[in-house]
């Protein structure tokens, strides 16, 4: 039973994680949490299941295709609209993203209209992993292994290249990193395709748990949020093991402590954990200087 | 985080007679909108006075502080809640319940306030999005009080045995809003508002000033959410009707978008913001399909070419003229 309980919550968990990485990666670089990154994985994932279902690709020639949609579509954004805003205050930006996020939205609705569609897996019909008596789907362990993945990459690209250098410097000292020839602009612009290229994955891959609609990553926006403030928003691999932490908190509690306050508690835990650690179990905390 | 420095320093740049003027004739048209709009449009005005109260009280945390709350909306809710308990169940005058709920919901937001104190931007926003949703649980599974999902349904509202009309809760609210724009004004330019400033600007400056950071936190956010239950009490009896998901994260949401939108750190900029959030997209609802892609763009366009907010452009023409 447990058992069960906590495969169902990394399930669960992982699908948070996915979104929330691709939230980190903006935010860490640029300091803008964005509240469009749903929207745009949304967006990404709709034209893959345009790509499969009306041009007629495969699923992996669409995805591939799709991925880099996104990309192109986050730094499109970051031009159009985040561009202008660097220098303005963080607050600004971050409700720009959340007009994006209506405006999204919006286009989806438009184009494809607010019926729900069923986006295929390659690996939907597989049989489930049996560890002991208890079944793993096969969609939860590709979910947690591209997640793993991408945080493995990702904090390999930030820590041994050049461009990743580049951002992580852009991120702690926008002034001397220019001083240095590094390009705010251009980092923001990376950070952002970046995100829109990671949320277009996650996209593609929770679409299949849930069901394609435009209000498919709602939902998932505001736990990835908490996941990531849980494990602490500066750390790739603390946001990850925080949004599986948050799944699998709110299954325990949903059914061992009480149903209907099974989101209030979750939530209680997270502010006391909060209170301990202000800037999440990962997080380290910055010294900031007078 | 340094680029967020000037935008919350007083300017004046209008000179006090055309501030006056300009005062006084959005005055006069509000006092004026009663005899010339239709209930249709009464009811969105008042609509815009609850909600720019609310979103007076967020700035003051918000923009002068520099504290993020996506917990305004459980905050109304409970002054809703309060307000409407009080007034039909325990037989409250109307105006003593909205300042009793408004007072009980300070309390609330002063608790709220102390574990938000060592968290700061998305840490604190998370934290609070996380106390809304247990008050909005609370209102939800508290049904003996208040019907949980059923939702209350409110008679009309009665000052001294004087029922309340639609013209009459819309001139009530104006009121607020006037004693709200006063309170803001005062708290804004006083020592609290001064203190409230430095605190968002470093806390440790503010240590090292004798200014203690967490007590005017606590301040700051029992203020907020004073002016947030007074909205709430006076959109109970707005609408007649209230039920737990009104008071979702979205509202939350929306109320910070009406303080970045009209301007962080600005008294004036709240009623502009509250404005934009609830008359545009009323003016919207005749273009079919896209409300929402219309209001949205609005929304990036505004932050792009004004990120400082509406205010900055009402105050630029205030110049020119």
């Amino acid at each position: 039973m447990i058992a069960n309980l906590i495969v169902g919550g990394l399930a669960a968990g992982c699908l948070y994680a996915m979104v929330g990485i691709a939230i980190v990666i903006v935010l860490n670089i640029t300091d803008i949490a964005n509240f469009a990154q749903g929207e745009m994985a949304m967006v990404t994932t709709f034209f893959a299941y345009w790509l499969l279902d009306s041009v007629g690709l495969t699923w992996w020639e669409a995805v591939p295709i799709a991925i880099f949609f996104g990309l192109v579509q986050g730094i499109v954004i970051q031009q159009v609209v985040i561009r202008p805003l660097i220098g303005s205050p963080v607050l600004s930006a971050i409700i720009a993203t959340l007009g994006l996020n209506i405006v999204l939205n919006s286009v989806a609705g438009l184009i494809w209209g607010h019926q729900t569609y069923t986006f295929p897996s390659p690996f939907a019909f597989s049989a489930p992993f049996m560890i002991g008596t208890v079944p793993i789907s096969v969609d939860s362990v590709v979910n947690i292994t591209a997640g793993l993945a991408i945080v493995i990459a990702m904090t390999c690209f930030l820590r041994f290249t050049w461009i990743g250098l580049g951002l992580r410097a852009a991120s702690q000292n926008p002034t001397v990193a220019r001083m240095m020839g590094v390009s705010i602009s251009r980092s923001s612009a990376i950070a952002w395709g970046l995100g829109g290229l990671v949320g277009g994955i996650s996209g593609i891959l929770v679409a299949p748990s849930l069901f394609l609609d435009t209000n498919l990553m709602g939902a998932l926006l505001i736990k990835a949020f908490a996941g990531g403030v849980l494990g602490g928003l500066h750390s790739l691999i603390g946001v990850f093991l925080g949004c599986l932490a948050l799944g699998v908190a709110e299954n325990l509690v949903g059914a061992y402590v009480s149903p209907a306050f099974g989101e209030a508690i979750t939530f209680i835990i997270i502010i006391a954990v909060l209170v301990v650690r202000p800037e999440g179990v990962f997080g380290r905390v910055r010294v900031r200087k007078v | 985080m340094t680029v967020a420095t000037d935008i919350a320093r007083p300017r004046r740049s209008l000179s006090f007679g055309a501030g006056a003027l300009l005062l006084g004739l959005c005055f006069a048209a509000a006092c004026a909108a009663p005899f010339v709009l239709n209930g249709y449009g009464l009811y969105v005005l008042t609509l815009t006075g609850v909600f720019a109260l609310v979103a007076l009280g967020l700035n003051l945390l918000t923009g002068y502080a520099g504290q993020i709350s996506l917990c305004h909306a459980a905050f109304f809710g409970v002054g809703a809640y309060a307000t409407a308990i009080l007034t039909q169940k325990a037989g409250v005058p109307y105006l003593l319940s909205i300042l009793a709920g408004a007072l009980f919901t300070a309390a609330v937001g002063a608790i709220v306030a102390v574990p938000a104190m060592r968290l700061r931007s998305l840490y604190l926003a998370i934290a609070t999005l996380g106390f809304g949703v247990v008050l909005q649980k609370i209102i939800f599974e508290w049904r003996s009080l208040t019907n949980g999902g059923g939702g209350l349904a409110l008679s009309p509202p009665a000052i001294a045995g004087y029922e309340l009309g639609a013209s009459g809760l819309y001139f009530l609210t104006l009121a607020f809003v006037m004693l709200g724009l006063w309170g803001a004004w005062n708290v804004s330019r006083g020592r609290t508002g001064r203190a409230l400033l430095i605190v968002k600007e470093s806390e440790i400056a503010a240590g090292a000033l004798g200014i203690p950071a967490a007590r005017f936190k606590v301040i700051a956010f029992a203020i907020s959410a004073f002016y947030a239950a007074v909205g709430g009490g006076l959109f109970a009896y707005l609408v007649r009707y209230i039920h737990p998901e009104n008071f979702s994260v979205g509202l939350s949401i929306a109320f910070l978008s009406m303080v970045v939108i009209g301007g962080l750190g600005t008294i004036g900029g709240s009623i502009v913001g509250a404005a934009f959030y609830v008359i545009i997209p009323e003016l919207l609802r005749g273009i079919k399909d896209a409300p929402g892609l219309v209001f949205g763009l609005l929304l990036v366009i505004v932050m792009v070419l004004m990120p400082q907010g509406l205010w900055g452009l009402v105050r630029r023409l205030g110049r020119r003229t």
